[in-house]
Order: C-alpha cells, then sequence, then structure tokens
C-alpha cells in the first residue's frame, strides 16, 4: 500500500477509491460520533428525561396512549400523539370547548377527591397556596400496588422530569417506577401513614397542570382505567373479578396473588 | 573468447509455439513439469480436475475422415499479453504481468484462493490446491529445492519454470553479464519430439520467432496468447478458428 | 405460534418480551428452535472440516471454481436488498407504509449479509488473508470493490439495526441507551444514504464481476465506461426482488406466528414497488439479452445458440428466467390491489425464483460452458458439506430472527 513498496505505485484509480471508502467510514464515525456528543448534550441540558420518556411513551400499547378526550367521548377511540402533553396541543382547547362535564359516579368504590389534579401514571398533585404541591399515589394505584415492601424515594432537592421516574416501589420481586406528574424541585418526603409521599415545588410554567386531569374528567378516566385493569386481569390465568359492581379490594395483589402482576402493575403505571 | 560483458537487460517477451503435428500425447511433458514444480502425487479421491494441472494435453479426433486420426494439443498458461484477465481481477494483486519478462506470475503467498482468476481464464490453465500436498514417505528426495511448495488454498498455474530462468540469470551475473541468454522449461526439455519450441517473440532469431505461420486459441478475444500453436493439418487451423465446443476427450497428469 | 398442547405455556423470559406483545411460551419456543440449532450445527461441523482440511470436502474443482456457496451468496445478496432499497423508500422518498417493515426488512439485510460474509471465508483458501484486499487493494478489479463495499455496509447494517436492540425491553433501562437510540434514529436518513449509496456499488460489482470475464462469452457483456450491462441489471435486480422478499417473509412470520403483523395496504404498496422495478429490469434484460446473443457475443467468436445446444441448459432456461419468473411476476405484482393480497406471495416467490435462477445462470451455467473449441460440457453437483454450510447458515438466520421477533418489536403495527 505504500508507494514504492512491493512495486507499488499509487494511480488517480486509487486516489479515487480510497477517498470514496474513507469518505464513507468518515461520515459513519462522523454519525456515531454526533448521536453520542448529543447524547451527552442531552443530559447536560436536561433534555434525556423527556426523550427518555417519549421513547417509552412510542413502545406503551394503543390502549395506554388514549387521549384524555376519548373518556369524556367526545373523541372517542382517539390516541395522543404527543406523549400526553396537553400543553403544547392545538386540539385540546378544541375538544375541550365542545364536552360537556357531567359529574359521573364513579364505581368500585374508588375515591377521587376533587382538589386534586390526577396524571395518567396514577399519581395525584394538590397544589398549595404557598406553590409548592404534594404529590400522592392515586385510588386505583395504592389499590393495584397494595402494601409495597420497598420504597425509593427521590433526595430532598434532586429534580424531577414531568413523566420521569419519581419514585419506585418494589414488591415480590418486581418494581414499578411511579411517573412524576410535574416538573419541579422535592421539598420534603411524606412521613410513614401519610397521604402523600412527596413535597415538591413545580417548576415555573405557563400552565405547569394542564396536562392533568380533574373533576369529571378524572372519574371518567378512573372508570375506563378500572376497566383495563380488569380486562388485563381477565387476560390472565387468574381470570375475570369483579363483574358485579360491588367495589375494589384494598389490596388486590394479597387478594389475588396468582395475577400476573409482574405484567399488570407495569400495565396499569405506565412502564414500557 | 570471453563473453562480451551486458550492462542492460532488454525486456523479453518469452513465450512458446506448440507443433501439433509432432505432438504424440506421450505426457512426458506433463510429467516433467510435475517434477520441476514439486506436484505432489493426487489423493486416491483426486481426479483430472481437483489434481493440480499446470499442463495438460487434449486429444482432438479428426472429424474429417482424410489425415490422422487425432491431434494432441499441449494447454498451459497462455500468458496473455493484453488484459490479461487473471491480472484484471485478482482483488490483491497477487498476479502481475512481469515487463521484464512478459511472464504472468502469480503470488501463492498472496494469494486468498478465491478463485476468481481461475473462472477468468478463457484457457482453464490455472489449478487450486484443494488440499494440503501430501508426499509419500520417501519421495521428498525427489524434490526440487528451487521451486517452493505451495500450502492448500491458493492457485497455481505454469509460469514458465521461472527458477530455471532465475538460475539462468545466476549464472550469466557470475559470468559478469546481465543477459540470461537462453533457458529451456521443464516441458521444452522433456519433450521427445521437440514438439515444444519456446523463445523470446522479440527475438527475430528465437525458436518460435522462426516458427512460421501460427495460430492462436481464441484469439477472438483479444488476450493476445504468447502461446501460439502451428498445424499443417487444415481440420485444426479450421477448429481454432471457431469458438464454443464439441465434446471431446481430455488427458491431463491428474 | 399455534399452542402445542402438551407443551407447557409459561413464559419464563417475560420479562425480555415487549410488554402487550403476545408471544408462545418458552418451552414451545424452545422447540421451535431446537431443530434449527441442528442444523446450525451441522452446518459449523461441515465448515470446520473444510477449514481443517481443505476445499477438497466440496465437489469444486479447476474447472468449476464457484459452485453452490457463491451463487447462493450472489442470491441472498439481492435478497438483503431489500433493506437498502425500503431505506431510500421510506427516508428518502417517504413512503410511510414501509416503517411497518423497516425494521424486519434491515434485520433481514443484515442476517443476509452476515452469512454470505460466513460462507465466504469457508469458500476462500487461505480465510486469514481476507484483510490483504484492503491493503493491496486491486482497483481493476470488480472483487476488490465488492469487498470494500460489502464491509462497509455490515458496519451500516449493524448501525443501522442497534435502535431496536437498544429498545429491548430490558436493555432500554440504561437511559443513555434509550437517547442514544433517538438521536441515531434522527440521524438515520444519513445512515440509509451511506447505505444506498454502498448497495448500489455492491450489487453491481457483483454483476459486474461476470460481465467483465471476457474469457467467458456466455457472460461477458458490453461495457458503459468501466460497468459492464451486468452491474446495472444486478441493481435493478436487487432493488425489484428486495420488496417481494421482505413481502414474502412477512407473510411466513405471520402464518408462523399466527398474528396480523402489517396492514394490508403495506403488502400492496411492497407489491407495486416490487412489480414496476421487476417491470423495468425484465425489459432492459431484454434489451440486453438480444444485444449480446447478436453482437458481443459472436464478436469474440462464439455462436450463441451453441450456447444452449447442452441439456438441460437449453434454450427454456431463457425464457424461464425472463418470462416465468420475469414478465409474469410482474405483471401480477402491478395488480395488487387489485387481486387478493393473500395471492401475492405467488408471484414475490417467482420474482425471487427468477433472480435466483439469474444468479444461477451466471455462475454454474457460465461455468459448464466450454470455451475451447476441443473441450466439453461440464457438470457439477455441489457435496453434503456444500448443502450443510449453506443449512447452517439459513439457521442462522432463523434463529437470531426468531429471538429478535420474540424480544424486540419487530413489526410496530403488530397486533
Amino acid at each position: 500500500m505504500f508507494p514504492g513498496v512491493d512495486g507499488f505505485h499509487w494511480s488517480p484509480v486509487h486516489i479515487v477509491f480510497l477517498t470514496a471508502f474513507g469518505a464513507v467510514l468518515t461520515v459513519l464515525l462522523i454519525t456515531l460520533a454526533m448521536a453520542a456528543l448529543r447524547t451527552w448534550r442531552d443530559f447536560r441540558n436536561g433534555c434525556a428525561a423527556s426523550i427518555v420518556w417519549h421513547s417509552d411513551f412510542e413502545d406503551l400499547p394503543r390502549s395506554e396512549r388514549l387521549c384524555r378526550h376519548a373518556f369524556e367521548g367526545s373523541a372517542p377511540g382517539r390516541v395522543c400523539d404527543r406523549g400526553f402533553d396537553c400543553r403544547a396541543c392545538e386540539t385540546h382547547p378544541k375538544l375541550t370547548a365542545i364536552e360537556t362535564r357531567h359529574p359521573a359516579p364513579l364505581t368500585a368504590g374508588l375515591h377521587y377527591p376533587e382538589g386534586r389534579l390526577y396524571h395518567r401514571g396514577h399519581t395525584w398533585v394538590e397544589p398549595q397556596p404557598d406553590g409548592t404541591a404534594f404529590i400522592g399515589l392515586d385510588d386505583l394505584g395504592a389499590r393495584v400496588f397494595g402494601a409495597p415492601e420497598r420504597v425509593e424515594l427521590p433526595a430532598a432537592g434532586s429534580l424531577l422530569a414531568v413523566n420521569g421516574p419519581a419514585w419506585r416501589m418494589a414488591r415480590n420481586g418486581s418494581e414499578v417506577i411511579v411517573r412524576s406528574p410535574v416538573d419541579g424541585e422535592v421539598l420534603a418526603h411524606g412521613a410513614p401513614g401519610c397521604d402523600w409521599l412527596l413535597l415538591v415545588k413545580p417548576a415555573v410554567s405557563s400552565a405547569p397542570f394542564r396536562h392533568l386531569l380533574s373533576g369529571a374528567e378524572a372519574g371518567a378516566w378512573a372508570r375506563a382505567e378500572t376497566d383495563r385493569l380488569l380486562l388485563l386481569l381477565s387476560a390472565s390465568p387468574a381470570g375475570a373479578a369483579l363483574a358485579d359492581g360491588g367495589a375494589l379490594m384494598p389490596d388486590l395483589r394479597q387478594a389475588m396473588p396468582d395475577a400476573p402482576w409482574d405484567e399488570v402493575a407495569p400495565a396499569m403505571f405506565l412502564n414500557v | 573468447m570471453s563473453t562480451p560483458t551486458v550492462r542492460t537487460r532488454n525486456p523479453r517477451r518469452y513465450g512458446m509455439v506448440i507443433d501439433i503435428d509432432r505432438c504424440t500425447g506421450c505426457g512426458a511433458c506433463i510429467v516433467a513439469c510435475a517434477a520441476e514444480n514439486n506436484v505432489a502425487p493426487g489423493a486416491s479421491r483426486d481426479n483430472d480436475r481437483t489434481s493440480i494441472s499446470l499442463l495438460r494435453v487434449f486429444t482432438i479426433p479428426n472429424p474429417e475422415p482424410v489425415g490422422r486420426r487425432a491431434a494432441f494439443v499441449p494447454l498451459m498458461c497462455m500468458q496473455c499479453e493484453r488484459d490479461t484477465p487473471c491480472v484484471a481481477v485478482c482483488p490483491q494483486q497477487a498476479v502481475e504481468l512481469d515487463p521484464m519478462t512478459g511472464i504472468v506470475e502469480q503470488m501463492p503467498q498472496r494469494c486468498l484462493g478465491c478463485r476468481y482468476c481461475m473462472t477468468a481464464c478463457p484457457y482453464h490453465a490455472r489449478s487450486f490446491n484443494w488440499a494440503d500436498p501430501h508426499w509419500p514417505s520417501g519421495m521428498e528426495a525427489t524434490l526440487n529445492p528451487t521451486v517452493a511448495p505451495r500450502m492448500r488454498g491458493v492457485v497455481e498455474k505454469c509460469d514458465f519454470c521461472q527458477s530455471r530462468m532465475h538460475a539462468a540469470q545466476d549464472r550469466a551475473a557470475a559470468n559478469g553479464s546481465l543477459d540470461p541468454g537462453q533457458y529451456t522449461p521443464a516441458c521444452v526439455e522433456a519433450c521427445p519430439t521437440q514438439a515444444i519450441l519456446f523463445g523470446d517473440w522479440d527475438d527475430p532469431a528465437s525458436p518460435v520467432s522462426t516458427a512460421g505461420d501460427t495460430f492462436a486459441w481464441l484469439e477472438g478475444l483479444g488476450t493476445k496468447p504468447k502461446v501460439r500453436y502451428r498445424s499443417r493439418q487444415p481440420w485444426v487451423g479450421a477448429m481454432a478458428n471457431r469458438g464454443g465446443a464439441a465434446p471431446r476427450k481430455e488427458e491431463s497428469n491428474g | 405460534m399455534a399452542d402445542i398442547p402438551w407443551v407447557p405455556a409459561a413464559m419464563f423470559d417475560r420479562k425480555f418480551v415487549p410488554r402487550g406483545a403476545a408471544r408462545c411460551g418458552t418451552a414451545q419456543f424452545s422447540l421451535w428452535l431446537t431443530p434449527w440449532f441442528f442444523l446450525l450445527g451441522l452446518g459449523l461441523w461441515a465448515g470446520y472440516l473444510c477449514l481443517r482440511d481443505g476445499l477438497y470436502h466440496t465437489n469444486m474443482d479447476n474447472r468449476f471454481a464457484f459452485g453452490l456457496w457463491i451463487f447462493l451468496d450472489l442470491a441472498i445478496i439481492a435478497f438483503g436488498g431489500g433493506a437498502f432499497f425500503s431505506g431510500v423508500l421510506l427516508y428518502f422518498l417517504k413512503l410511510k407504509e414501509l416503517s411497518a417493515v423497516i425494521r424486519s426488512a434491515v434485520l433481514i439485510g443484515f442476517l443476509c449479509y452476515s452469512g454470505a460474509v460466513t460462507v465466504l471465508m469457508v469458500d476462500v483458501g487461505q480465510p486469514l488473508r481476507a484483510w490483504f484486499t484492503f491493503w493491496h487493494p486491486n482497483t481493476h478489479s470488480m472483487l476488490t470493490e465488492v469487498t470494500f463495499c460489502i464491509t462497509c455496509y455490515l458496519v451500516v447494517l449493524s448501525i443501522e439495526y442497534l435502535p431496536v436492540l437498544l429498545r429491548n425491553r430490558q436493555i432500554r433501562k440504561i437511559p443513555s441507551f434509550l437517547v442514544f437510540e433517538w438521536e441515531l434514529h434522527k440521524l438515520m436518513p444519513v445512515l440509509a444514504g451511506i447505505g444506498a449509496f454502498l448497495s448500489f456499488f455492491h450489487q453491481g460489482s457483483l454483476g459486474g464481476l461476470y460481465g467483465v470475464l471476457r474469457g467467458r462469452p456466455f457472460a461477458f457483456r458490453e461495457s458503459f465506461g468501466i460497468w459492464p450491462t451486468t452491474f446495472f441489471l444486478f441493481i435493478l435486480s436487487a432493488m425489484a426482488v428486495g420488496p417481494s422478499f421482505i413481502l414474502l417473509t412477512t407473510r411466513l412470520v405471520e402464518w408462523i406466528s399466527k398474528r396480523t403483523l402489517v396492514l394490508e395496504s403495506v403488502y400492496v404498496k411492497l407489491a407495486r414497488i416490487s412489480g414496476w422495478m421487476l417491470t423495468f429490469y425484465v425489459l432492459l434484460k431484454s434489451v440486453d439479452t438480444m444485444v449480446w446473443l447478436n453482437s458481443t457475443s459472436r464478436r469474440g467468436g462464439f455462436l450463441p445458440w451453441e450456447y444452449y445446444s447442452w441439456e438441460p441448459f437449453g434454450v427454456w432456461i431463457l425464457f424461464v428466467e425472463i418470462g416465468v419468473f420475469g414478465f409474469l411476476p410482474a405483471v401480477w405484482l402491478l395488480r395488487a390491489g387489485r387481486v387478493p393480497t393473500r395471492s401475492l406471495v405467488v408471484p414475490a416467490l417467482l420474482a425471487c425464483a427468477g433472480i435466483a435462477l439469474n444468479r444461477y445462470v451466471l455462475t454454474v451455467q457460465t461455468l459448464a460452458l466450454a470455451t475451447l473449441p476441443f473441450d466439453e460440457f461440464l457438470s457439477y453437483t455441489p457435496s453434503w458439506q456444500e448443502v450443510a454450510v449453506f443449512g447452517g447458515v439459513a439457521a442462522y438466520g432463523v434463529i437470531v430472527y426468531s429471538i429478535l421477533y420474540r424480544y424486540t418489536k419487530l413489526f410496530p403495527q403488530e397486533r
């Protein structure tokens, strides 16, 4: 390959040939390097959590990506295409204007009090007058998971990204990541026995809670989630339950130990 | 009466003229070639197509009722001069047409064994080492020390006994001359009827240049083979003018 | 897969399976893989024999220097052409339906090319010298070009498939992998472009390998510049057969897994694309064949109809290649949407057979034909080692595809 060695002579064809392949390999390396550099920058700029959420969202089954307006009936079967980010959605205000809100009775004994805003990942947010907010696990979420053996809460002072991991709960060797309902900073943990788990300071934003559900909309969603839970359970060998409209047990995992909770629980909490 | 000292080496175009009328098909050339080039005896599974056949002798029956019943055609690497097919296709330049000798050189040490050159050769003059060569015990004594044996997985072909050419060059250099004079490949030396003539096409006095009218097989392909043939039998010449094939028997040192 | 009653249906590897994807039980999956592992083992053994003792284990010889392996290598590289062509159609021509099959196409491309390279390493006499081509490249040889292109393209295919792997349920738990996958996916058009460039040249050069053989008038063709017509015909045929092969494999996976994996419109699109490319290819091939028969071959001193006077390679081969396996499937595929979509596997199969026949004709038939006027027509049958090595490659493809189908979402439209 070296000029003069073993009688090798460079010719214009060699230059063209090797330049072409050199260019191809260089472009390949640059592409990989750029992807790596952009990845590092995403972590530095704090965009990484949002990217992870969007990747996860794409791989969620269709039934978990329904638009909030599908529950009220103004857009039945509509699938969200922007990761539940209603703040930037142009269709959301249009659908909000046309839907009629009827306070719908909650079934199965679920408790979704007013004054709280609910996230699709089964957490609730209760904004306080001083600008902070309490975050806790909603009723259906608590019943599905029951008493966790281990809860890993984020340290005080750490930042939460909306739809990113807020805290982890483990039970019987399987773990679930509970998604954060808001962007913000963790201020304090709730004591054991408290209704809430985190006290956060939500990030300053024009509509920090627009993507959250409340009131009748939350009720409709909770009903739909109960149906989804029953469907997931009935698809399993443990069989269907709760066909007669009675109340859900407080700890479903204990009541139905044979159900595939390591599949059902991540499904309910929007884990991929 | 010392040989005049020659200080420049002129490029040569070594070639052959094979007299088909003289060839008796005895196969002495094949044996000599195998002995010279350290071709190992074939294994019992080998046939004429899997053994090393650097030189093959074809038998052609005469289609006419007049004249001899058959002709014999020794065939080896034609040392093609123009657009040498094997040189053009080797992906790692293991084949080269030496401009100083006109011989198409094969480098077994660089050969990958892809066999593309074998596909490209119109004369099917190349052989592949389908296995490692194996000499029965005691036969190592017959090996020619000037020619390196080849391992399996590489292609080889006739190289006009380059080791003999190098020996002639060494002898000439020892005498202070760059001109090796004539040398004789093994097949030329062994032929009992001197059917194979060898020399430099650029030398007007060489046996090939003075051989008279010659023809080449597959001349229409344009590779300018340096091994040419002559025959006074018209049916042989007529066959040379066409391509394609008719079923014929083939002999080789398989 | 349809459940076998006596096999337990439990999924012990469920946490690797994409959530929501229905897959058969672990025991049944293992049962499916078992015979393929045997075939792979047989292939590895046959390959080992050839590497240990030499290529005399094959039925190739000095006259049939290329045999079953080269013919099948060319065929599967043509079939793997669906990877690059789908990439071009999706990322540059924005045919969105193809996003349903692009992951499968890229994986199949990777398996085809890696399989071909593996066979080549057994096929050459000295595989450890493979790097010589990079160090002493002969820029006049088509094979040098093929070596460079295929090596680079294998790298490209690996990088193109990486995102699908990184989205596996367990692997994605590392957030940096997911973010890297996201950023890499945004740059996918660059990779698709490089892939198309490399594919253009190596598909073409594989055709060029035979078109430049002055010494084999059966294969030798006219050139445009340095490229014989077989260069362009091979590219076209790879573009034609690629979508058909994707159609076939997707249908096969649907049949084996008993699931619907893509919408009907995707099949119709693939069939139409294949139909158009095949039509174009058949027309150009017919022109090329006429020129070769009447002009190119005669100038070398060869009467073309003599080639077809040796049975079984009669003139019927020419008509079957261009007619039954070329024109007929082209017309049928073009009618996709107006014929039952289920029937499209037939013309797709015919198209693939036609391309395989074309590769066969240029390798095995070319070598079978004599060139010297006193030479004879030859025949060749592959040995069991040759068949076994290729069986091993097919088994490798099925095993890897099955595993990746089970653990990644190859078909985003899967129902």
